[in-house]
């Protein structure tokens, strides 16, 4: 087991160069420089010229390539940003808590109310409760995100006064940002969950399983369910790794700083070293995130534990 | 199933208990719809930075944005030019305090208007300043290389800074706890979120009846229209598109602010027919203004096909003006020797004025010109703009200051920049550089209004209208009227 995530840590080096090159290669190909957006079309060209010298932009592709793994690399330096003249590391610090906190918490909410629902659909399949269930997730599912965080905002904000309308600094400002972000991602999960517990009890082990006499719980919750939740568990994981790039919408609606709005001004800005340090770092925590799904795997479902204790072959 | 239900009721309720979010009277929230990325007192770039800026920091004078009224003193509390125009004498107010403590002396002065000299973002405010002197403790000459009107104008920009400061503590130091003589005081900020500032009782022009002053980002325009009703926001800019909602609600009151910004459709005079001028005043009587700003203003916006605006020094009802005129444009296509209908090529436009490109369309289908609209990224559009790569194309400018300012956007030098039209021309480029070193304003006013008439007879552009900035504040908070561009000095505000 050591071996193998010892082995899968040592992959993450040439992935992570590859995202770099593949984004500092992006960046170089699209139109624009730094200077002339921070100074607009109402600068003089030497001013522009002179600021690309400053931020070293006005190198080669290559060289400048080069220039940004070395300082990685030996010195552990993400760079600075163009546009803030500060350490872009200040700027990670400063939003992914936030990040880190809405993911966790719309996580939470998301597998609980998906996954519940989700077997409650299964185990009762076409009565009434599934149909509404089945209907509503399909709702949620198409509604758009930017549309709910509002009509939320104009609800618990204005008129019920409940709720602060922006901001990250206490618990209540979460709660309708990680609403708007769960209940997108709740309703995928309830119609996985759904389908992959209908799936699995008509396994023939199922079968057996209610053959033997076991009760309906049982059946349910030790047989099926454990089955069942792999692909839910896959599904959960990415979507966990991606939302930690942050919640583009929530973040701008909710006027929370986070990760996502962080990337997207960095990209508009052309602000290079903002835009690698952060998809650098994204890029690490998502294969991290991938590789505890895999150990968790281990944890479900004892084959699969198996098959790491025994280097690959499977005991009989 | 019900569990859930009650949790999360109980949830809300307490959380509706414990909501009590109303600004006490002395604190005011602003809201803005980005972050800043610095608080250097020269190097910045956003109007964002320069309204909080403005609070941190003061000048050696204060003028009305475009210059239209005598200057007052601030830093300076009197100042001399020489009659050749080129020394320019400032006496500095005694007993400045700086938020430090420190004394502010004319050393400072020179200190800052050299740092602005030194500067790629904003040296423009300096142009024309040669070398600034500090001749004793509380006087200042700055020395011109040549006659420049817009001097002092430029200079009433400039922050003041603290030298001894500035020497003390690194680069980023200086740029992220500013230091100034203004009437706040930089307290704290937090990337992303807001920038805390507190009331300088010191300050030499008295103590702001507002104490704790904060600015927060909300980067969504109806978020912050949300916030201004349920009182967590005090005062901000708002968007047209949430004027009704705020309209309706007797606790919001709001205000607008001209500009000299202008919308306007810029045609590449490097290609036919956009080369010919009873072509280009054909584009001109085609488009119905009024309709334009009802439907992409939300009738928040002065229509005005000159590129100057009107409360502007050097703008005149005399120069000519361009109004719908549908037979006026067939003629003129006619005369062109265009027959319709005609394929004009694309209009280019970023995503934020498609709408504008929509109702061009269709304005420019009426008298038979055809034409496609493609929309770009925004830096991708800028850079079609700038290296002339496109037929048509419509946005908003604003090249505020000094009507000097204009010259970017008909002078040779500029092609490749804000001169969107590539128009070059050997009269016009001498008008313009007449007016500069003209410092009599009479003979100034009569340039500009041979270059304004020059411009609208030619139609260099197809200028549509100014769009007013909108502000929305809590009712009880006391704002004295805007003045052109919309910039704001709280510690002229106060609370009912």
């Amino acid at each position: 087991m050591q071996k193998y995530i010892l082995k899968r840590i040592l992959y993450m080096i040439p992935v992570l160069l590859g995202v770099a090159f593949l984004v500092f290669a992006i960046l170089a190909l699209t139109p624009g420089d730094p200077g002339s957006i921070i100074l607009g079309i109402t600068a003089k060209q030497e001013d522009i010229a002179a600021l690309n010298a400053q931020f070293g932009y006005d190198k080669p592709f290559l060289i400048r390539f080069f220039n940004y793994i070395k300082d990685l690399v030996f010195h552990f330096d993400l760079g600075t940003s163009y546009s803030r003249r500060q350490p872009v590391v200040n700027d990670i610090i400063a939003r992914f808590p936030n990040t880190l906190r809405l993911a966790l918490m719309s996580m939470a909410l998301s597998a609980f109310i998906g996954v519940s629902l989700g077997i409650l659909s299964a185990v009762r399949q076409y009565s009434t409760l599934d149909h509404i269930l089945v209907v509503v997730a399909l709702v949620f599912a198409s509604i758009p995100g930017f549309w709910l965080a509002l009509m939320l905002l104009m609800f618990f904000s204005l008129h019920l006064k409940w709720l602060p309308s922006f901001g990250a600094d206490t618990f209540k400002h979460f709660i309708l940002p990680t609403v708007t972000v769960s209940l997108t991602s709740a309703a995928g999960l309830l119609r996985l969950t759904r389908a992959s517990m209908l799936e699995t009890v008509r396994q023939e082990y199922i079968r057996t399983a209610r053959a033997k006499g076991a009760g309906e719980k049982v059946v349910i919750w030790r047989h099926a369910l454990r089955n069942a939740l792999i692909p839910v568990i896959t599904t959960m994981g990415t979507s966990f790794g991606a939302s930690l790039g942050g919640a583009i919408i929530a973040e701008t609606v909710f006027a929370m700083p986070g990760m996502g709005t962080l990337l997207t001004s960095a990209i508009r800005q052309k602000d290079v070293p903002v835009v690698m340090g952060a998809t650098l770092f994204l890029a690490l925590l998502f294969s991290l995130v991938v590789l505890v799904v895999d150990i968790l795997y281990a944890f479900i479902d004892p084959r699969i534990r198996a098959k790491y204790e025994n280097g690959g072959k499977r005991r009989e | 199933m019900k569990k859930i239900l009650a949790f999360l009721l109980a949830a809300c309720l307490i959380a509706g208990l414990t909501t009590s979010a109303f600004a006490s009277a002395p604190d005011l929230v602003i809201a803005v719809d980005a972050d800043v990325d610095t608080l250097h007192p020269s190097d910045y770039s956003t109007t964002i930075e320069i309204n909080i800026l403005n609070q941190i920091f003061d000048t050696l004078v204060y003028m009305n944005p475009d210059g239209s009224e005598e200057p007052e003193p601030r830093i300076a509390e009197s100042w001399e030019i020489s009659d050749d125009g080129l020394d320019y004498t400032f006496h500095i107010r005694q007993g400045i305090k700086f938020h430090d403590g420190s004394t502010l002396t004319a050393e400072d002065v020179a200190f800052s208007l050299e740092m602005y000299q030194a500067s790629d973002y904003q040296g423009a405010n300096v142009d024309g300043l040669d070398t600034v002197e500090a001749v004793d403790e509380n006087t200042v000459v700055c020395h011109l290389s040549s006659p420049f009107s817009p001097f002092l104008l430029g200079v009433s920009a400039c922050h003041i800074a603290s030298k001894a400061y500035h020497d003390a503590v690194s680069e980023e130091e200086f740029a992220s706890n500013p230091v100034g003589c203004g009437p706040y005081v930089f307290v704290s900020r937090a990337a992303g979120s807001n920038v805390v500032l507190k009331a300088f009782e010191d300050y030499y022009g008295g103590a702001p009846a507002i104490k704790n002053l904060t600015f927060k980002v909300i980067p969504d325009t109806t978020t912050t229209a949300i916030a201004l009703q349920t009182g967590e926001v005090d005062f901000a800019e708002i968007d047209s598109s949430n004027l009704v909602m705020l309209e309706r609600n007797p606790a919001v009151t709001i205000a607008d602010a001209p500009t000299s910004s202008f919308t306007y459709v810029s045609m590449n005079l490097e290609k036919a027919p956009f080369d010919s001028v009873a072509f280009r005043q054909a584009i001109n009587y085609a488009i119905n203004r009024e309709e334009l700003v009802e439907i992409c203003y939300d009738g928040k916006a002065e229509v005005n096909s000159n590129i100057c605006a009107r409360s502007r020094f050097g703008y005149s009802d005399s120069q000519p003006q361009y109004t719908y005129d549908k037979e006026k444009a067939v003629a003129l296509l006619a005369e062109a020797g265009i027959e319709t209908p005609y394929d004009l090529g694309t209009i280019l436009v970023a995503e934020k004025y498609q709408n504008i490109a929509v109702v061009l369309q269709a304005a420019l289908a009426d008298v038979g010109l055809n034409t496609t609209i493609r929309t770009e990224e925004f830096n991708t559009y800028i850079g079609s703009l700038t290296s002339g790569n496109y037929d048509l194309c419509a946005l908003e400018m604003t090249l505020e200051g000094d009507t000097q300012q204009l010259e970017l956007a008909f002078t040779t030098p500029w092609i490749g920049m804000a001169n969107n039209a590539r128009y070059s021309d050997e009269e016009m480029d001498a008008l313009f550089a007449a007016a500069a070193v003209e410092t009599d304003n009479e003979k100034r006013g009569e340039i500009f209004n041979q270059i304004f008439t020059k411009a609208q007879n030619e139609a260099i552009y197809a200028v549509i209208c100014n769009p007013e900035m909108l502000f929305a504040y809590n009712a009880s908070l006391t704002v004295p009227a805007f003045v052109l561009e919309g910039y704001y000095y709280v510690n002229q505000f106060a609370w009912a």
